[in-house]
């Protein structure tokens, strides 16, 4: 039942691409300043992606529904064997193990496992449907659990603390909108009480040196470990672990109202920012926008997120609105995860923000989200009035 | 609305939908909320902290004040010394690699390479990005060797710093002091108060005795600051032209350089003149009391202390027996020996115990109860007047004169010509001395005071105990009609373009009551030492001046049974060899006195030296009056402007009197024919006569 062109041209989420597409214009201007002389150019290369995402976008965007649907699985899998692989023929970059060099790209497979997984859990929800009985119960939710957990786990091995924490952060969104459970709720509660628990007991209770009991601790990394007591001490260390959290708070916070302006960002010009055109994008804007633009960059991202959900309400079936509501979490979790940790509101974990951030597959993996979002509006069966 | 009628008709999702999007704008409104937290609450300390972050000061090091003779002559500058650097961030495989092929080529024992690699090891931070000293002052020979590895050597630096440069070597050593690093003690003290900014960083040299000390904070300049622009390594921005962005700039103050009261020309012949291993040479100006030329040996070399000495070679010079590092014409006393007999003279002659016509009969000796005290002559000198005794040096007259009027007429003498007391030299250490009375050796002495020792002290042996010089200040009384002069060595403080800071002026410490009969007496019994026949300083005679003077011998050891020459007796057994002279007697301008420690005889092995001196001395004074037509006098700085001052002047000055004094020419000159003076024509008294006993 092929509609004609101009319905479906009507049914293209506009509104969400238009958003999209000025806040990645806004990163592509925010990277000429990050990236400024002595440092090479970035923003023609990024906007040789964003070209490239476009692209993406319309061509994931006019896939036929039915056979994204059937996809699913295989690229599931063909996703875990990736992340497999890349134990065996990855390349170690800052002591992860999170690239393959193909050729002149560096394809990091995580970030299109976190679509995979978005897919496989809508498809299982989407399976799953018991229309007498709506509500999730543990035993129903297990195939899930292991859906997520499963590349979770094995990003967390790379490590990517950061990119594991939003993979289970979105499949938490989704479950949980999987309208799970009181005792789900009740267990997801306990298990949310215990990690504080843990937190509190590795990190912040007083222990004496040496006869520690912790949980986890001893089982990080030594600069996750550092990472974790210094976001809950913030002025300890400045010259060591806490050295590139305090400068990033200060780069944001001595922005102002009004901001130091366009390329004239103190911390940014002078490299006080670690990571300045990936990770730490945002204290650029910040510092060089200050707080009004920053708060508009915020609405934008609330506006692509509002673009999203739009989608998820309009999809054509279970599958579809599960996508989009994943989608939209991820994208969720990462602006979250980043904008606080660069704002010391959560602790450093290496993890881009969409659509600013400098990076091929950071691009590609939000584009594919997004033209999988515009192919399920383009596929709905209605107008919702 | 279920055309398909499918079940999996997401319509039951939609409200759920609404509660993500709901928690979605929570998040973005938690965001929010932080972003205005920073932002706008704490801007201000964020924006002082991004502005502490991109300014560096840099400190612009002061270059430290010359030292110059009083013609203006470099005593003291600085030279390019090589120093070493590392620069932890660049130095890879620093402790592992770099530091023990650099040991290895600096020939550096395990210590020291334990102690590098600690200090690489220890940087942290932004300090990695600053170079770090670790060795000063290389040969040109290690310098080739590291420029030859250099490849092998990354992050390591080779950097020409300014260097403290002692150009007489060890001339002078004591008395212009050395320089090294200040503890960490010192800076605390030094930089208290001063946290911003302090005057001294961790690795900075200051003065160590001497001048260098004394006259630290006039020397060592205000160092500079620059606030330059610098990134997060620590590297200094520029801008498109290279110029090294500055946002603010405090330019350096150099130190004040130090003219000193001596003369370089005469300061060499002193020490080509002085005689033997160990001693010490004054030569001090009568009239003001400004030191002209100062000797101390052994000596040591201030460049060696000021840069790499080891801590084998302090071991060494301090365990060396003739012990190098002692000041001996201040931090250091000896017998007098006949020296001394003037004092006795003048204590004779002020309590009236002896006249210029009392006569004693020297027959080699003097009893004193059962004990006979010998003359340095067995065979005695006969009659003796003052003048003969001093002349010959005779024991008996000043044993008489001593037994008649005890030792507190003596010491009191003693003590107002400044001799049992420091003298306030102020740039070295110094030791008192000691000026025996009876109060003294009823405390000191086993059994009290006895008449003998009034005796012994009168030909300057005993306990009395005088430096070089105590005896120049002492002497230069007694030239000068009493004038008691504190001891100067630095004349004046000067900015780094000549500009005057501070002048000192002659400091007398005290007026002595001589009577011009008594002052004509010692003068002319001095006289007769040097230029009569049968006097013991004939050696130090000139030709066109008339000399004063006085020879000892200050006996060391315990006298035997037989009289020992001095070759057949051991170093440290020999008797010290002293001469202090004044000339020209009849106006005396400079004293000299020479101590050859163990040296043997005065009239032999120390008046020769100081006769060198004296002529040396009038030889400079005739060739400069030849070249400038007058008798010279040293250029006077403009006086009216005075730079502002930025640090307390090290002295007060003085109580406004008059700084010309010193240069005032009390007239006299070498052609000027005293009537006063005796025959010039007279053989050289016997030369194996010994001054004291």
């Amino acid at each position: 039942m092929q509609l004609s062109a101009q319905r479906r041209f009507e049914r293209v989420p506009w509104g969400l691409l238009f958003a999209v597409l000025l806040t990645a214009v806004v990163g592509i201007y925010n990277l000429a300043s990050a990236s400024r002389p002595p440092s090479a150019p970035m923003w023609g290369s990024q906007l040789l992606y964003l070209g490239v995402g476009l692209a993406l976008v319309a061509g994931v965007g006019l896939l036929d529904y039915r056979l994204l649907q059937r996809l699913t699985v295989p690229l599931y899998v063909l996703n875990i064997v990736a992340l497999v692989a890349l134990k065996f023929f990855g390349h170690k970059a800052k002591g992860a193990e999170s690239w393959f060099v193909l050729g002149p790209f560096r394809v990091q497979p995580a970030e299109f496992m976190k679509i995979g997984m978005v897919l496989m859990l809508a498809k299982y929800f989407h399976d799953d449907d018991r229309p007498g009985a709506p509500a999730q119960g543990f035993l129903r939710l297990l195939p899930a659990a292991f859906i997520a957990l499963f590349p979770t786990v094995i990003v967390l091995s790379q490590p990517d603390l950061g990119t594991a924490l939003m993979m289970l952060f979105t499949a938490l969104t989704m479950v949980l909108f999987s309208k799970p459970t009181a005792p789900v709720w009740v267990g997801l509660g306990v298990a949310a009480a215990l990690s504080l628990g843990v937190l509190w007991n590795d990190y912040v209770r007083e222990q004496p040196e040496g006869d520690r009991l912790t949980f986890v601790r001893h089982k990080l990394k030594k600069h996750q470990d550092g990472r974790i007591s210094g976001w809950l001490d913030p002025t300890s260390d400045l010259r060591g672990t806490n050295y590139h959290a305090m400068q990033s708070k200060i780069a944001v916070g001595s922005g102002g109202w009004s901001g130091k302006g366009w390329m004239q960002g103190t911390q940014t010009g002078l490299r006080f920012l670690p990571e300045q055109h990936t990770d730490f994008i945002f204290s650029v804007f910040a510092e060089e926008q200050g707080f009004g633009r920053a708060l508009l960059l915020l609405l934008l991202y609330g506006a692509v997120l509002l673009g999203s959900l739009r989608v998820a309400l309009t999809a054509r079936d279970k599958f579809g609105a599960y996508v989009a509501v994943g989608i939209s979490a991820m994208l969720f979790w990462q602006v979250f995860e980043n904008i606080g940790m660069v704002t010391g509101l959560l602790p450093i974990t290496g993890i881009t923000l969409p659509l600013l951030s400098y990076g091929g597959s950071s691009m590609v993996s939000v584009m594919l989200g997004i033209g999988l979002l515009v192919n399920i509006s383009m596929s709905r069966q209605l107008f919702s009035s | 609305m279920n055309l398909l009628g499918t079940q999996r008709e997401p319509r039951e999702l939609r409200p759920r939908v609404f509660v993500v999007g709901g928690f979605f704008a929570l998040g973005l409104l938690v965001l929010a909320v932080n972003l205005y937290r920073l932002m706008v609450v704490r801007y201000e300390e964020f924006l002082a902290l991004s502005v502490d972050n991109q300014f560096k000061d840099v400190r612009v090091r002061a270059p430290r004040g010359l030292i110059r003779d009083s013609r203006g002559e470099v005593l003291v500058d600085a030279r390019p010394s090589l120093d070493v650097f590392i620069t932890p961030a660049f130095c890879q495989r620093c402790v592992a690699e770099v530091i023990p092929r650099l040991g290895t080529l600096l020939s550096w024992s395990d210590d020291v390479v334990t102690r590098v690699s600690d200090q690489i090891r220890l940087t942290r931070g932004p300090q990695r990005y600053q170079q770090q000293l670790v060795q000063v002052d290389l040969t040109r020979d290690e310098f080739d060797v590291l420029s030859s590895h250099q490849f092998q050597l990354p992050g390591v630096d080779l950097e020409a710093v300014p260097h403290r440069h002692y150009r007489s070597g060890d001339a002078l050593a004591h008395v212009l002091g050395f320089m090294n690093e200040v503890t960490a003690e010192e800076l605390a003290k030094l930089n208290s108060g001063r946290e911003e900014r302090p005057p001294y960083a961790m690795g900075d040299y200051t003065g160590r005795r001497g001048v260098e000390r004394s006259f630290e904070s006039s020397l060592r300049g205000q160092d500079g600051w620059v606030k330059q622009v610098v990134n997060a390594r620590g590297e200094v921005m520029r801008d498109e032209l290279g110029n090294v962005l500055k946002h603010d700039e405090v330019p350096p103050r150099p130190g004040r350089n130090l003219v000193l009261s001596i003369d370089a020309r005469l300061q060499s012949e002193a020490e080509r003149a002085f005689p033997g291993t160990a001693g010490a040479l004054v030569a001090l100006d009568a009239r003001t009391g400004f030191v002209r030329a100062m000797v101390s040996r052994p000596s040591y070399d201030p460049n060696e202390m000021t840069g790499r000495v080891s801590p084998q070679r302090l071991a060494q010079l301090n365990r060396d027996p003739l012990q190098p590092m002692v000041f001996r014409a201040g931090a250091q006393h000896y017998s007098p020996g006949s020296v001394f007999k003037v004092v006795t003279l003048l204590a004779a002659l002020r309590t009236g115990t002896f006249t210029e016509a009392s006569g004693v009969s020297c027959g080699g000796g003097y009893q004193l109860g059962a004990r006979r005290w010998r003359c340095h002559s067995d065979r005695g000198h006969g009659l003796m007047h003052a003048h003969e005794a001093m002349r010959g040096s005779c024991d008996v007259y000043f044993y008489r004169a001593a037994d008649l009027m005890g030792i507190d007429a003596i010491a009191e003498a003693g003590r107002e010509l400044g001799l049992g007391s420091i003298t306030n030299f102020g740039v070295a250490a110094e030791v008192p001395g000691i000026m025996p009375s009876t109060e003294y050796h009823n405390r000191a002495t086993p059994g009290g005071y006895q008449k003998g020792m009034a005796l012994n002290t009168s030909i300057g042996q005993g306990d009395v105990n005088v430096t070089p010089l105590q005896l120049a200040v002492a002497y230069a009384a007694i030239a000068n009609g009493g004038k008691v002069y504190q001891p100067q060595m630095v004349e004046r403080v000067e900015t780094a373009d000549g500009q005057l800071v501070e002048a000192f002026s002659p400091k007398l410490v005290r007026d002595v009551h001589i009577t011009p009969d008594q002052h004509r007496v010692l003068i002319d019994s001095l006289v007769a030492v040097v230029h009569e026949a049968g006097g013991t300083g004939g050696r130090s005679r000139l030709p066109d001046v008339t000399v004063a003077g006085k020879t000892g011998t200050a006996q060391v050891a315990r006298l035997g049974a037989v009289r020992l020459k001095t070759h057949q007796m051991d170093y440290w057994q020999r008797d010290h060899a002293w001469f202090a002279a004044f000339a020209p007697a009849e106006a005396p301008e400079l004293v000299v006195v020479v101590l050859n420690e163990h040296g043997g005889h005065g009239g032999t092995d120390a008046a020769p030296a100081a006769k060198a001196v004296l002529a040396k001395y009038f030889e400079l004074k005739r060739l400069d009056r030849e070249a400038f037509g007058l008798d010279y006098v040293p250029p006077r700085p403009p006086p009216a402007v005075r730079a502002p001052v930025l640090m307390p002047p090290t002295q007060a000055p003085d109580d406004g009197s008059d700084s010309s004094l010193a240069r005032e020419d009390t007239g006299g000159g070498p052609e000027d024919e005293s009537p006063a003076r005796p025959s010039l024509t007279g053989k050289p008294g016997p030369e194996d006569a010994p001054g004291g006993n």
